[in-house]
C-alpha cells in the first residue's frame, strides 16, 4: 500500500510552506516522505520535489507560446489538462515503491477543481498505483476574523470537497502569523459550533437574523460530519506538525498494516524481557 | 420594458434627490463564467439607456477590456513589470497587483464620491480567479471601503452550460454560500449564458429538493450521505436567494438583472447599512487601537501585504523580543487549553 496526502487550498492559503514544513519535520523525525509539485505556475518553494509537474510542462512556457495565447488562467486549465492527459508520466516519475508517502502540492485556483473531470480522474489513477488518498485543505486563519468568516471557510472547503471522494482534513494554517488575541479567537472557533453561535452576536443582527436557518443547517453539519471539521496549523512549531500529521495518518490508516501486533506478540515479548 | 427602466431611474432621483447614492455591482465568478461579457452588456445597456455607468476593471492580467472602463488596473500597476520586479509568477503577480491597487482605494473612493451625482451604478470587474478576490486581503479591503459608504450588490456570475452536472452545481452553490458569510451583503446569482443552456433546470433543482435529489442520485459517480445533507443547507440558501438568468451574447434577461439589482438595493439600505456604520464606527476605533499598538513596538507590522515568503529571522530589537516570548508564552498556554478540551477526560 502506498500513501498519497494531496495539498489543497486557496492560493496563499501556505500550501508549499505546509509542504516544506513538513518535508523538514520528517526528515528530522526521519520518516520517509516525498513532496510532489503539481503546480505549473509554482514560483520558488524550499523542499526538493521528488517529481515537477514544471519538467513535464510550465505555465510560462505555455503562455509565452505563440499559437496556444493563453492567459494566466486558460494556461493553467491547459497545464492539468495536459496532465491528465499524461497521468503515464506521473506514475513513471513515481516509481514502483511500496509504503512510500507522498504530499502532491496542488496549485491554488478552484476552477481546476469544478472545470472537468481532472479530479476524479487523478485520484482514480493514484488509487491504480495501490495509493490511498487523503486530502488536507488549508485555509489562511488571518482571513478567519468572525464566526461568518469561518463558516466562509467551512463553505469554501465543502465546495472542493464534494469534487474528492476521499477522506479530509481542514487546516487554519498560518496560525504563527497571528497575534495571541487573534490565536485565542482561533481557539473558540475550534469549539462545537452550536455554542460559537450562542455566543456570538452574529445571529442577533439584522443579517444574522434572515440566515438564521442557513447558518443553523451549517452548523449542524459541521456537527455531524468529522469531515468538515478544522484543526490550528502552526508550522513552526513541532508539536502543531505531529498533530495534524497523526489526523492524516489515521485518515488514511497509515502505518496501520504493517506494524500490527496481536496479543500473542505482546506476551512473548513480555515473556521474553521478563526470562 | 424601457418605461420601467426610466421610472425606476425617476423615482429614485425624485425620492432621494441630490442625495442619491450610486450603487456599486461587485461582479464575481470563477474564471470562464463570463464576468467581463457580462459587464460589456450590461455597459452597453446602460450607455443605451443614456445612464451611464461608472466601470472599474480590477483585473490585472487581462488582455483587453471590450467595454469603457473609467478606472482601469492595468493604467495603475503594470503586471507584467510586478512579475518581474518581485520575481513572481503570473498568480503571485496578479495578487500582487491588486494588493498594491487595493493601497490606494481611498483615492478610487475620492473619485467615485466627486462622479456619484452623475451615475447611477459603478460596476467592478474583479479578476479571473475568483480565489484571488475572495481569499486575499486587497478583495477585503475594496468591499468593506465600498460597503461602509455605497450600497454594494455582489453578482455571483456562474456559468450555466458548466453546471449541467448536480455535483458541480452544489459545488458552485456552496462557494456562492462563502462569499455570501464572507462579505455579508446582498447577493444575486447571474446564471449566464442562457442562450446556449436554459437554466429552468436550475431554478427546479432550487425550487424542488426531490428533484434535485433524483438528479443527484442519477450520477453514477456520486452517493453519499454527505452530499444529501449538503443539499438541505443549501436548500435553506435557495429560500432567500435572488436569481436571474442571463446571457451575455444577446441580452437575455437584463431588465430583469438590473430589477434584481434594484431590489438588492433596497434590501441594503433597509438591512445592512446600519449594520455597516456599525462595523465601520468599530473599525475606526480598532484602527486608533492597532495605531496605538503599532507606535509602542516600534516596529510596523505589514501583514496585510506580504510579498512572497514570510521572513522567519527578524533584526529583532530587545523590545520587540520580549513580546515575543509573551506571544509565545500566550499561544503554549492556548494550545494547552484546546487539548485539554479535546481529551476532557485525561486526568493527570
Amino acid at each position: 500500500m502506498r500513501y498519497a496526502h494531496l495539498v489543497l487550498g486557496p492560493a496563499g492559503s501556505g500550501k508549499s510552506s505546509y509542504c516544506s514544513a513538513l518535508a523538514k519535520h520528517c526528515e528530522a523525525t526521519r520518516r520517509k516522505l516525498d513532496v510532489v509539485n503539481l503546480d505549473p505556475a509554482a514560483e520558488t518553494f524550499d523542499y526538493e520535489p521528488v517529481v515537477d509537474i514544471r519538467d513535464l510542462i510550465s505555465l510560462s512556457d505555455v503562455m509565452e507560446d505563440e499559437e496556444l495565447r493563453f492567459g494566466p488562467n486558460g494556461g493553467l486549465m491547459f497545464c492539468m489538462q495536459y496532465l491528465s492527459n499524461n497521468l503515464e508520466w506521473l506514475s513513471e516519475q513515481l516509481g514502483e515503491v511500496d509504503e512510500d508517502y507522498v504530499l502532491f502540492d496542488f496549485p491554488g485556483q478552484i476552477e481546476i477543481y469544478t472545470d472537468s473531470n481532472f479530479v476524479s480522474k487523478f485520484i482514480n489513477h493514484l488509487q491504480t498505483l495501490n495509493f490511498r488518498v487523503c486530502g488536507v485543505f488549508l485555509i489562511d486563519s488571518q482571513f478567519i476574523t468572525d464566526v461568518a468568516k469561518f463558516i466562509s471557510g467551512v463553505f469554501v472547503a465543502l465546495s472542493t470537497m464534494i469534487h474528492f471522494e476521499i477522506p479530509f482534513i481542514n487546516i487554519l494554517s498560518k496560525t504563527d502569523l497571528l497575534n495571541p488575541i487573534d490565536r485565542r479567537k482561533i481557539g473558540k472557533f475550534l469549539e462545537p459550533m452550536a455554542d460559537i453561535l450562542e455566543e456570538d452576536s452574529l445571529l442577533n443582527t439584522k443579517w444574522g437574523e434572515k440566515y438564521k436557518k442557513l447558518t443553523k443547517t451549517i452548523a449542524s453539519l459541521v456537527e455531524e460530519y468529522s469531515l468538515v471539521k478544522f484543526t490550528a496549523l502552526n508550522i513552526l512549531n513541532e508539536n502543531s506538525l505531529n498533530d495534524v500529521l497523526l489526523l492524516v495518518d489515521s485518515a488514511i490508516q497509515y502505518g496501520e498494516e504493517s506494524e500490527v501486533r496481536t496479543v500473542d506478540d505482546f506476551n512473548q515479548e513480555r515473556n521474553g524481557v521478563c526470562e | 420594458m424601457m418605461e420601467s427602466e426610466e421610472n425606476a431611474a425617476k423615482n429614485a432621483h425624485s425620492s432621494e434627490g441630490s442625495d442619491r447614492k450610486p450603487i456599486c455591482v461587485i461582479v464575481l465568478g470563477m474564471a470562464g463564467s463570463g464576468k467581463t461579457s457580462l459587464v460589456q452588456r450590461v455597459t452597453n445597456h446602460l450607455y443605451a439607456e443614456k445612464c451611464n455607468p461608472y466601470v472599474i476593471n480590477l483585473d490585472p492580467a487581462c488582455i483587453e477590456v471590450p467595454y469603457p472602463a473609467n478606472i482601469d488596473i492595468r493604467d495603475t500597476v503594470k503586471y507584467k513589470e510586478v512579475m518581474k520586479q518581485f520575481g513572481l509568477g503570473p498568480n503571485g503577480g496578479i495578487i500582487t497587483s491588486l494588493n498594491l491597487f487595493a493601497t490606494r482605494f481611498d483615492q478610487i473612493m475620492k473619485l467615485i464620491d466627486k462622479r456619484k451625482a452623475e451615475h447611477k451604478y459603478v460596476v467592478f470587474d474583479t479578476p479571473g480567479q475568483i480565489e484571488v478576490f475572495t481569499w486575499s486581503a486587497s478583495g477585503q479591503i475594496v468591499t468593506e471601503t465600498l460597503a461602509s459608504e455605497y450600497p454594494t450588490v455582489i453578482v455571483y456570475v456562474m456559468d450555466i452550460v458548466r453546471n449541467l452536472n448536480p455535483i458541480t452545481f452544489m459545488s458552485n452553490m456552496l462557494y456562492a454560500c462563502s462569499i455570501l458569510y464572507k462579505t455579508k451583503l446582498p447577493f444575486l446569482v447571474v446564471m449566464n449564458k442562457v442562450d446556449i443552456v436554459e437554466h429552468k433546470f436550475a431554478l427546479e433543482w432550487m425550487k424542488d429538493f426531490d428533484a434535485f435529489q433524483a438528479a443527484l442520485e442519477s450520477d453514477p459517480s456520486y452517493s453519499s450521505n454527505l452530499a444529501r445533507s449538503m443539499s438541505l443547507v443549501l436548500d435553506n440558501f435557495y429560500k432567500n436567494l435572488n436569481v436571474v438568468g442571463f446571457s451575455a451574447v444577446n441580452g437575455d434577461g437584463v431588465n430583469e438583472f438590473f430589477d434584481a439589482i434594484e431590489k438588492c438595493a433596497n434590501e441594503y439600505e433597509k438591512d445592512y447599512r446600519p449594520e455597516y456604520l456599525r462595523i465601520k464606527k468599530e473599525a475606526e476605533e480598532a484602527k486608533k487601537v492597532e495605531r496605538k499598538r503599532e507606535l509602542s513596538s516600534s516596529t510596523s507590522r505589514d501583514e496585510l501585504i506580504t510579498f512572497g515568503e514570510p521572513e522567519t529571522s527578524y533584526d529583532i530589537e530587545d523590545e520587540y523580543e520580549e513580546m515575543y516570548e509573551e506571544e509565545k508564552r500566550e499561544y503554549e498556554e492556548f494550545r494547552r487549553q484546546f487539548n485539554l478540551d479535546k481529551k476532557p477526560s485525561v486526568n493527570k
